[in-house]
């Protein structure tokens, strides 16, 4: 049996907004990565599984019971970040994560204080007069110091700068190490390759596919920027790209600067610019919409 | 009920029941120091003066005995009109303002039944506006043994301030179905405003002359019946626990209907 499993739901917001029909699952010990593009409907579909709205159809359950009628018994093992971090204004952090604590009918503090001291987190202060980033931290201190066996996590890693998001994709990893389910959300694709074992991908309301993560990997592109010493070998270079690999290339007339899309083929990518005089390399990977856009077809827009 | 979270409410909210128990406080000590038995003339005098004005703030048989006195000045507006604002305010912050501003996924992702958190929330409205009428009813007492000793009917008094509790949880119950009802503060607030200000104003121009006697079945404030009540009348008891029954009945109603409802969190 699944831990979290998702049946064909559907919760119509009107104007195309909502999910419609998405279904896929969890297994134990699992990281599965929920990947989509701001709006697609991730926060939609993570609020069914809280039991905080109900599907219109289809049905959501977390250890084979009810998300929302039984979300009193699905807490016990769950912790939960959610997407927009609202807190209690008035309390200031440390208040704040002994109140959730009780609340969860935790007995101490001690896994707390091991992740206050990770992600360097100095919860004094009045909640309202937070950054951003430090409010993130009081929610990741949260979701993860019940030490629950399921851990559903919105947009995780937002508002971190880059150390702490590695510090994140570690404790994530950390985790997963010990048993833990964890479903969690990104429109970044960078920190789910590095931590989830599959990906349900979703897009404007509608599951996509629930790949692995390797499969996706293979199918990813880098965005490769050569630029030349002439503006004649950069010509030269394109057309030999554009007849040996069917790679998409541009160059604009009389630019020194070639763009091409790289997937397998990097090496003989490299060494066929090595033949001329490269003044400046540029690689970026694919922005999750462009991911979208050659792993799934224009079509599926 | 949810203890973690009655405290936690304790916390955020004593400094508005401290607030307006000195508002009250303030105007309870006034009226009783105000109150001479032969003074009561030249007050009398005023309200004959301006009949009309004073019958629309309740104050119409004024100034016989120290009862009569306070249950005038005090139970025909003062201490319905504050308390209501008081109630307006933490009603709003007990449920919808967390579901407004997101917070109430906090409160919910914890191994407990919505129901009960929103039950917990509902007592402690209850439990506070309890305290509040506790607090000035031994305040009123106190004021009078100190100034007038035995001049106060201590029963009577005691049945009027139980029939205003009553009132009170009535307003607390339409402003907390309000609240578990809706998304959004405002809206909830705006209802429990507007359904207060209705039945006091409602109430004022029932008073003011027989041409709008009738009006007074048009507002739930005529089932709190402050001379009814000291005279320990039965229909007076009546129209008070019909006050508190509906008054819970609309806490459940609310109560029932969040534990159910799709939240925007």
């Amino acid at each position: 049996m699944s831990v979290i499993e998702i049946n064909h739901i559907t919760k119509d917001y009107g104007k195309g907004r909502g999910v419609f029909d998405v279904s896929f699952s969890v297994e134990k010990g699992e990281v599965l990565g929920f990947l989509g593009p701001n709006g697609a409907g991730k926060t939609t579909t993570i609020r069914q599984l809280m039991g905080f709205i109900k599907p219109d159809s289809g049905s959501v359950s977390i250890l084979g019971m009810d998300c929302f009628d039984r979300a009193d018994e699905i807490e016990k093992s769950l912790g939960y970040l959610p997407g927009e971090i609202a807190f209690i204004d008035s309390m200031d952090g440390m208040e704040f994560i002994r109140f959730v604590a009780k609340m969860k009918k935790m007995k101490d503090l001690g896994r707390a204080r091991e992740l206050m001291d990770m992600f360097e987190l100095e919860p004094s202060g009045k909640l309202k007069k937070m950054s951003k980033g430090m409010k993130q931290k009081i929610g990741i201190v949260c979701a993860f110091m019940q030490d629950a066996e399921i851990l559903i996590l919105d947009e995780p890693s937002s508002g971190l700068d880059p150390l702490m998001q590695n510090r994140f994709v570690e404790l994530v990893l950390s985790e997963k190490k010990r048993g833990k389910t964890i479903l969690m959300s990104s429109h970044m694709f960078e920190e789910i390759e590095r931590t989830c074992d599959r990906a349900a991908i979703i897009r404007n309301g509608k599951l996509v596919a629930v790949e692995e993560i390797e499969r996706l990997k293979e199918g990813r592109q880098k965005i490769v920027e050569v630029t030349f010493g002439t503006a004649e070998m950069a010509r030269l270079f394109a057309r030999q790209i554009q007849e040996t690999s069917r790679g998409e290339v541009s160059l604009r007339e009389g630019d020194r600067t070639v763009t091409a899309r790289v997937s397998k083929n990097m090496d003989g990518f490299v060494k066929k610019a090595a033949q001329f005089t490269v003044t400046d390399l540029e690689v970026r990977p694919q922005s999750l919409e462009e991911f979208f856009m050659h792993f799934y077809g224009e079509g599926s827009k | 009920m949810n203890t973690t979270l009655f405290k936690k409410e304790m916390k955020s909210n004593w400094v508005l029941l401290i607030i307006f128990m000195a508002v009250l406080s303030m105007y309870a000590v006034m009226i009783v120091m105000m109150f001479d038995p032969k003074m009561g003339d030249s007050l009398r005098m005023m309200a004959e003066s301006m009949p009309q004005i004073f019958a629309a703030f309740g104050m119409l048989n004024v100034g016989v005995t120290l009862l009569d006195f306070v249950s005038s000045y005090l139970y025909g507006m003062l201490f319905i009109a504050f308390p209501a604002v008081y109630i307006i305010i933490l009603a709003n912050r007990l449920v919808v303002k967390y579901v407004d501003n997101g917070s109430m996924a906090y409160l919910l992702a914890v191994p407990e039944k919505r129901r009960k958190i929103v039950t917990t929330q509902g007592i402690f409205l209850v439990a506070s506006l309890a305290v509040m009428v506790l607090y000035i009813t031994c305040l009123i007492l106190g004021t009078e043994q100190i100034l007038f000793p035995g001049e106060l009917d201590t029963a009577a008094f005691i049945r009027v301030n139980v029939g205003l509790l009553g009132l009170l949880v009535f307003l607390a119950g339409v402003c907390f179905c309000a609240s578990c009802l809706f998304n959004e503060s405002k809206t909830s607030t705006g209802i429990g405003t507007a359904v207060v200000v209705y039945a006091v104003l409602v109430q004022m121009i029932s008073r003011v002359g027989d041409k709008f006697d009738y009006l007074k079945y048009a507002t739930p404030l005529t089932l709190f019946d402050v001379d009814g009540l000291s005279a320990g009348d039965g229909k007076a008891w009546l129209m008070c626990s019909v006050l508190y029954a509906v008054g819970i009945m609309l806490m459940l109603v609310g109560i029932g209907r969040f534990s159910r409802r799709n939240l925007p969190l």
